[in-house]
């Protein structure tokens, strides 16, 4: 996502990259990343579950699993207002404007 | 039973004249016309062997109604000859013509049946027996054989004829009652759905950004009132009803809007007043 790859090493890219993500990531960020992490392990086990054991209680299926995509997308634009580097395309927005379409979609 | 026979005299007065035939007579033969079987009739024993006509023989039966006494040719007014099936019970009448002297002859051709002729089975003979009736002399009814005829048809099926019986019964076959997984299956699928609680907390834990202010009297409502709707969509989940859960939540939510301005207002002013 944001990480920028300065140091573009030869031998371990993923390696360079995680060490760019976690150097230059602020803590906020990340805070709203390991968000993210457990949106989408938490989707996929529920998919996962329903696939492949069973989808009985479909409607719990369907609840879980839609709050789930539905809060990641919501967080992800969180994510990306609050990322400062995009500071300039979200000029006219308050910090405050976003944390209040946040709490309220959610 | 052949040994049967009827002579049924139902006087309707005392002076009523009795008619009787003269040299009754049957001629078997065959579609080629060679004679197969040719016997004279009597009136007092039916015959002794049923007459068995094949598919395309032909039986002709003549006789002369006479008056007993004179001797004399009579013309009936009625004449018929009656085939009768005893085990079905159905019957078929045939009109006979006389002529004025009282002289009669009937042909039966198997390669045309009348329309009288009753339907036959394979196995039951048919009884035929003549009826005569007049107006000046007492009636007439005499048997005169057995017939053995070729079964017929089976009467045709009618196009509709298979909407006129019940239909079977209707069975419902439903989906089988899903079912839940097995309990350890269930206790593993929950483990795993719920592992990413600890990816979460594991990963918070290092990165969690320090909260300040969160405790301040401006913002804390605020934290309140959300943590409020997380219960209430808890205590829905458990108990509540959809109206209820509106209308609780249409009140918390003023709440909420209100305690979320008051919060967010302040945060604004810090972060302005810091830069």
């Amino acid at each position: 996502m944001a990480p920028p790859k300065s140091s573009p090493a030869a031998s371990n890219v993923v390696h360079t990259l995680w060490k760019a993500y976690s150097g230059q990531t602020s803590d906020r960020l990340k805070f709203i990343d390991a968000f993210l992490v457990f949106l989408m392990l938490s989707g996929i086990a529920q998919f996962l579950y329903c696939v492949l054991v069973t989808d009985y209680p479909f409607n719990a299926f369907l609840a879980g699993f839609s709050s789930n995509v539905g809060q990641f997308v919501l967080t992800a634009s969180l994510r990306s207002q609050v990322n400062p580097e995009n500071k300039n395309e979200f000029k006219e927005v308050s910090p405050e404007r976003y944390m209040t379409l946040y709490c309220g979609r959610s | 039973m052949l040994s049967l026979h009827i002579v049924a005299l139902l006087v309707a007065g005392a002076q009523a004249a009795v008619l009787t035939l003269t040299s009754p007579r049957f001629i078997v033969s065959s579609s080629s016309g060679s004679h197969l079987r040719s016997e004279p009739l009597s009136l007092v024993y039916p015959a002794s062997t049923p007459v068995s006509l094949a598919k395309d023989d032909v039986l002709k039966l003549t006789f002369q109604v006479v008056d007993k006494e004179s001797g004399k040719g009579v013309q009936p007014h009625q004449t018929f000859l009656r085939f009768y099936d005893k085990i079905s019970g159905e019957e078929g009448i045939q009109p006979v013509r006389v002529t004025n002297g009282g002289k009669a002859k009937f042909e039966l051709n198997l390669a045309r049946p009348p329309l009288s002729l009753p339907p036959t089975s394979s196995n039951a003979p048919l009884q035929v027996s003549l009826l005569i009736g007049s107006s000046t002399h007492s009636p007439l009814a005499l048997t005169l054989f057995d017939l053995v005829i070729p079964a017929s048809h089976p009467a045709p099926v009618h196009p509709d004829e298979a909407s006129f019986h019940p239909l079977p019964e209707i069975h419902h076959t439903f989906r089988p009652e899903q079912k839940l997984p097995p309990r350890p299956i269930s206790v593993i699928a929950s483990a795993v759905v719920l592992a990413p609680w600890v990816v979460l907390l594991g990963l918070w834990a290092q990165v969690a950004p320090r909260a300040v202010h969160v405790l301040s009297p401006s913002i804390f409502p605020f934290i309140l009132t959300l943590g409020a709707f997380e219960s209430l969509l808890v205590w829905y989940w458990v108990d509540l009803k959809l109206g209820q859960v509106l209308s609780y939540g249409g009140v918390l939510a003023l709440v909420t809007v209100f305690a979320g301005k008051q919060a967010l207002s302040k945060i604004g002013d810090r972060r302005v007043g810091r830069k």
